[in-house]
């Protein structure tokens, strides 16, 4: 395994940005990084800036004004890194699947390496999640050795 | 000032202007304009009577467009709204942005949301769409059809 997949597996620090969500996906997002949750014992940190981040946790539905800003900062994040979609809206665009704002999902913008479903999802489904794809890259890296 | 008073005073004060009052409940009057006189009635309820100029809302109903702007008056606990009907084929309207600052962003709002001009607007620039949304194209308005060829609208499953 590289030093670098090493190095963003041992400890992810994860950046959080929303697409035009209606926040109840990102209040679950802070609730994984409270000490009830503590997500910090998997390694996980919040970065302050999407140039320090190994994972891009994205919330919302990708409207036409903040897919601009999405590929800017999927530009910006230091690869390899991870891409989180985090909620209904994030996967499908949930109820707003018609809207005018809205033309394109998530995963034909950018590529997408975890889906967590859910209305908003559960801090346990999005913890569980992201430990399941750690686990899954490291797996593929020791294979590929 | 009491509710019967304000509501006596609107009355007397705009009685060439008002088409009909829908006395809806104890706190809730609906007050139909005519639409060239919207900069006057504003006038009374907000400089006159110090009422709180709330927000306005714009309905594409099936005849008309419609704009209700939303009057309060905190302390007695009344909400005015001020209903105009425009037709669809003049879409055209006093702007109410020179009056208050409040009624800036929302005449903006629906100028792009809805078409409707707003004459005397200080700035009428776009406030929600992005740059490379087509002009003339109104998302909130009944024929509002799709023109983006690109846009995917399957679930993807």
């Amino acid at each position: 395994m590289s030093i670098k997949l090493k190095a963003l597996l041992k400890s992810p620090w994860v950046f959080h940005l929303s697409t035009g969500s209606c926040n109840n996906c990102d209040i679950e997002v802070l609730d994984c990084l409270t000490p009830r949750f503590d997500i910090e014992r998997f390694g996980m940190l919040l970065a302050g800036s999407i140039r320090h981040a190994d994972v891009l946790l994205v919330t919302g539905s990708a409207n036409r004004k903040s897919v601009v800003r999405l590929k800017q900062l999927y530009e910006q994040v230091p690869k390899p890194c991870l891409v989180v979609a985090i909620g209904e809206c994030s996967l499908s665009r949930g109820m707003f699947i018609h809207s005018y704002n809205c033309p394109v999902p998530l995963d034909k913008i950018i590529p997408v390496d975890v889906y967590i479903p859910g209305c908003p999802p559960k801090p346990e489904a999005i913890i569980a999640g992201v430990v399941k794809l750690i686990n899954r890259v490291s797996e593929k890296a020791a294979a590929k050795k | 000032m009491d509710r019967d008073s304000v509501l006596k005073e609107v009355r007397q004060r705009l009685k060439d202007d008002i088409l009909d009052v829908f006395d809806k409940s104890a706190k809730r009057v609906y007050i139909g304009i005519k639409p060239g006189s919207i900069r006057k009635a504003a006038q009374v309820l907000f400089k006159d009577l110090g009422a709180r100029f709330n927000i306005a809302s714009g309905v594409d109903t099936r005849s008309h467009m419609e704009i209700l702007y939303h009057f309060t008056f905190d302390d007695i606990n009344l909400l005015i709204s001020l209903r105009v009907m425009l037709p669809k084929d003049k879409l055209e309207i006093d702007s109410l942005a020179p009056l208050f600052e409040g009624a800036n962003w929302i005449e903006r709002e629906m100028n792009e949301l809805l078409g409707i001009t707003f004459n005397g607007h200080p700035d009428m620039r776009r406030l929600l769409l992005p740059e490379e949304w087509p002009e003339g194209v109104y998302p909130l308005r009944c024929d509002y059809r799709e023109w983006d060829k690109d846009a995917i609208r399957d679930r993807g499953v």
